[in-house]
């Protein structure tokens, strides 16, 4: 197993603290209680931290807190703000790590085995991100643990505090820290060390989890109903009571628990985001604010993708640059390549066209504390190395086209640098069309007709333009028509080329012409429907022009 | 003609736009041999005829897999997409601008020329609007009555002026026929023009 190291984090006073933070919570001195809607009434389900010195608890009825408290302050639980609350802190959270799983309602779960050393390690990290929750004005927990079941428990249940920390914006700012003030606060627990191994048990992390109740085991109500009900209390005793009994469906349950806190049997959490296969993270001392400086910072970071990149034989296909505002903000860049890119200077151009591009709305007046880079598509490098790549001479390669592609479209927008594309279709407009540049593909070509005549245009209209004939025999091309308010007289004309409804989707047969007028200028044009066929005149378009 | 990296199309007049569209692919196909080309527009460069039409532009002698369209919103998007493309040593750039927008100005041209020289790639200027320009030639470009048979449609053909020469003296008009499959233009009077279109080594 390797030393996995999982942070849970618990935000007790969630709902309180969202609403106080936004300028909602009540006046100064009053109480503040969520309430919602339960079987028998209305019950609290948040208090904040002057309620809870009061003696209000949670459950508690609506009625009873209001007769204690006839100050109290009373607003009905908002669960979709709370979760959209809770998932922007999450988001927030993803400076210090990619891999961010939301645990409603309340909790997080960071995995920082990979980068807690950019932040001086494991429990400065810890201290870091619950003193700036704090600061802003939420009341938080926070724990270290080899597994996500222990960091739960130790976040909610540890006993033995240290001295709460203080964040900076409490005391001085009134309300905004006022959630956050008072009893609960940050408890930092003392990492366990790594489980030794799955089957070892991990003595330390039996220490730590032996005396925290039953509930620290996140049980459902039939797992904690069958453990009370069989007189255990706490984890520890849960441990030295036989496993014969927990035959029942609820006893596997919690020994699932039991055995995922203690890492002997895994637990398998969805990020927030897919975590990246490879990512690099920086922060800075100094938040940034120039692009040049954010550009020094990507180049770094594009560097230390490729040489974890090189290790598995690949390269970077797609990548996010995240850009961590001092301001809570994410700012995401993403840039593709089409090829597999190992070098960073290509990279960092493709960077630079939209960093320069996003300038402007990049908002980065505080400052960008923190970048990190995720290649959310890699792609295994093909045959020989980088460097032995044939350039055919006095002529662009492959790859220098596809660099250009990848400049272009970083800047102009995919749907506008674009490659042309057949289909073997018999509709006119569906038999050629564009598509993405980007990315790698099989073009197909047609060759020239040997004898030089093109019977289909170089352009065509999306929309085929309405013609008025002005003379023509039926069944033949017109012998002059009005386009655009222009006469023209028709001087040669070649068809009809006959495609037939069952072709356009059941749209009327079309009988298309080749004409020039007497200028020499050539048009591609088309009868919709036969002679005869109804009491109105077949209509005429121009599809397409020739040269 | 061969050895210059910079050159200029328009349309004579009115109804002469796909005719100068036309010469200036041709032109495009002639030189790229096997590189790449890339057409650059600004939006109204491809507004008002059409839309360009891969199976069109196959026949016509563009390898569709060695095409790469950029359509830009803006002209100065154009601009820059035409000078990123000059980066690509023997590509064929095509620069479109719209009819309704001014004539380039002299210092962009002049940076295309650059951007061409360095890399040793060729620019063709599609512009309606004349102006001063740094390119070594200016084609004006007018359709051209097919020669082939009575109510038959040849090869494409163009009435081409040259109104523009560095190189020498300008305002010679030809009528030119485009043989696709050989890529190629063939002159429909005598006099010999192959000299002028025939694609060389620039560095011959």
């Amino acid at each position: 197993m390797t030393s996995a190291c999982w942070l849970a984090i618990y935000l007790p006073r969630l709902a309180t603290d969202r609403l106080i933070r936004s300028g909602r919570g009540p006046a100064e001195d009053r109480p503040l209680a969520i309430y919602a809607k339960e079987a028998n009434g209305f019950l609290l389900t948040g208090v904040d931290a002057r309620a809870s010195s009061l003696g209000l608890r949670l459950a508690m009825s609506l009625a009873d807190a209001r007769a204690m408290q006839p100050g109290l302050a009373a607003v009905e639980a908002e669960p979709a703000e709370d979760a959209l609350a809770l998932d922007h802190i999450a988001a927030w959270c993803e400076r210090f790590t990619p891999i961010v799983v939301v645990d409603a309602p309340d909790g997080l779960f960071l995995d920082i085995a990979g980068c807690a050393h950019l932040f001086g390690g494991e429990e400065a990290l810890r201290d870091q991100i619950a003193r700036r929750l704090l600061a802003q004005g939420f009341a938080v927990r926070a724990a270290l643990a080899p597994t996500p079941g222990a960091a739960w428990a130790l976040a909610r249940f540890a006993r033995e505090p240290s001295p709460p920390l203080r964040g900076r914006g409490q005391g001085e700012g009134g309300r905004s820290g006022r959630g956050a003030n008072g009893a609960v606060l940050l408890y930092p627990d003392r990492p366990p060390p790594p489980a030794p191994s799955p089957q070892g048990g991990g003595g330390d992390l039996v220490q730590s989890l032996a005396p925290l109740p039953i509930e620290a085991l996140r049980l459902d109500e039939a797992a904690a109903s069958l453990l009370n009900r069989l007189g255990l209390k706490t984890i520890g005793q849960v441990l030295r009571a036989p496993r014969s009994s927990f035959t029942a469906r609820a006893g596997e349950r919690a020994m699932r628990r039991l055995d995922q806190a203690l890492g002997r049997a895994p637990e398998v959490l969805t990020p927030r985001r897919p975590a990246p296969p490879v990512f690099a993270l920086r922060r800075f001392l100094e938040p940034l604010f120039s692009v040049e400086t954010m550009l020094i910072a990507t180049e770094a970071l594009c560097a230390d993708v490729i040489e974890k990149l090189e290790r598995r034989g690949a390269g970077v296909r797609r990548a996010q640059l995240h850009l961590f505002g001092v301001d809570g903000r994410d700012r995401v860049i993403e840039i593709g390549v089409s090829r597999p890119e190992r070098e960073v200077k290509p990279l960092l151009r493709l960077f630079r066209e939209k960093l320069g591009q996003a300038a402007d709305n990049l908002d980065a007046e505080f400052g960008i504390e923190a970048a990190r880079l995720d290649v959310v598509q890699m792609e295994r490098v093909e045959g020989a190395a980088r460097s032995l790549v044939a350039v055919e001479a006095g002529q662009a390669s492959a790859e220098k086209i596809a660099a250009i592609v990848d400049v272009l479209s970083a800047r102009l927008g995919v749907k506008r640098v674009l490659r042309p594309k057949l289909n073997d279709m018999h509709a006119p407009e569906k038999a050629g069309g564009w598509s993405a540049a980007l990315g790698k593909q099989e073009v197909i070509t047609l060759a020239p007709p040997p004898d030089g005549v093109m019977r289909r245009p170089l352009t065509v209209f999306a929309q085929p333009q309405p013609i008025e004939t002005l003379a023509s025999v039926p069944d033949g091309p017109p012998i002059r028509f009005r386009w655009r308010r222009v006469l023209r007289e028709v001087t040669r004309a070649e068809g009809p080329e006959r495609i037939s409804g069952d072709w356009l989707g059941g749209a009327p047969t079309r009988d298309y012409y080749r004409v020039e007028d007497k200028q020499g200028r050539r048009y591609w044009l088309y009868r919709e429907g036969f002679y005869g066929e109804s009491d109105e005149a077949p209509r005429w378009f121009v599809h397409g022009l020739f040269a | 003609m061969a050895g210059q990296p910079l050159h200029e199309v328009g349309p004579a007049g009115p109804g002469g736009e796909t005719a100068a569209l036309g010469f200036t692919l041709a032109l495009a196909a002639s030189w790229a041999g096997p590189a790449a080309v890339f057409w650059a527009g600004e939006a109204a460069a491809f507004a008002e005829e059409g839309a360009p039409y891969p199976v069109g532009l196959a026949r016509y002698g563009l390898a569709l897999d060695r095409l790469i369209v950029v359509r830009a919103k803006k002209r100065e998007e154009a601009l820059w997409a035409a000078e990123q493309a000059l980066a690509a040593a023997g590509a064929v750039v095509i620069c479109a601008l719209g009819a309704r927008g001014k004539p380039l100005d002299l210092k962009a041209s002049r940076r295309l020329l650059l951007f061409a020289e360095r890399n040793g790639s060729r620019c063709v200027l599609l512009q309606p609007a004349n102006g001063p320009s740094a390119a070594w030639t200016r084609w004006s470009i007018a359709p051209a009555p097919s020669d082939a048979e009575a109510g038959e449609l040849g090869p494409p053909t163009f009435r081409a002026e040259l109104t523009r020469n560095r190189g020498g003296p300008s305002g010679r008009a030809f009528v030119l026929d485009w043989n696709a499959y050989e890529r190629d233009f063939a002159e429909r009077m005598q006099e010999k023009c192959e000299a002028v279109f025939r694609p060389q080594a620039r560095h011959a």
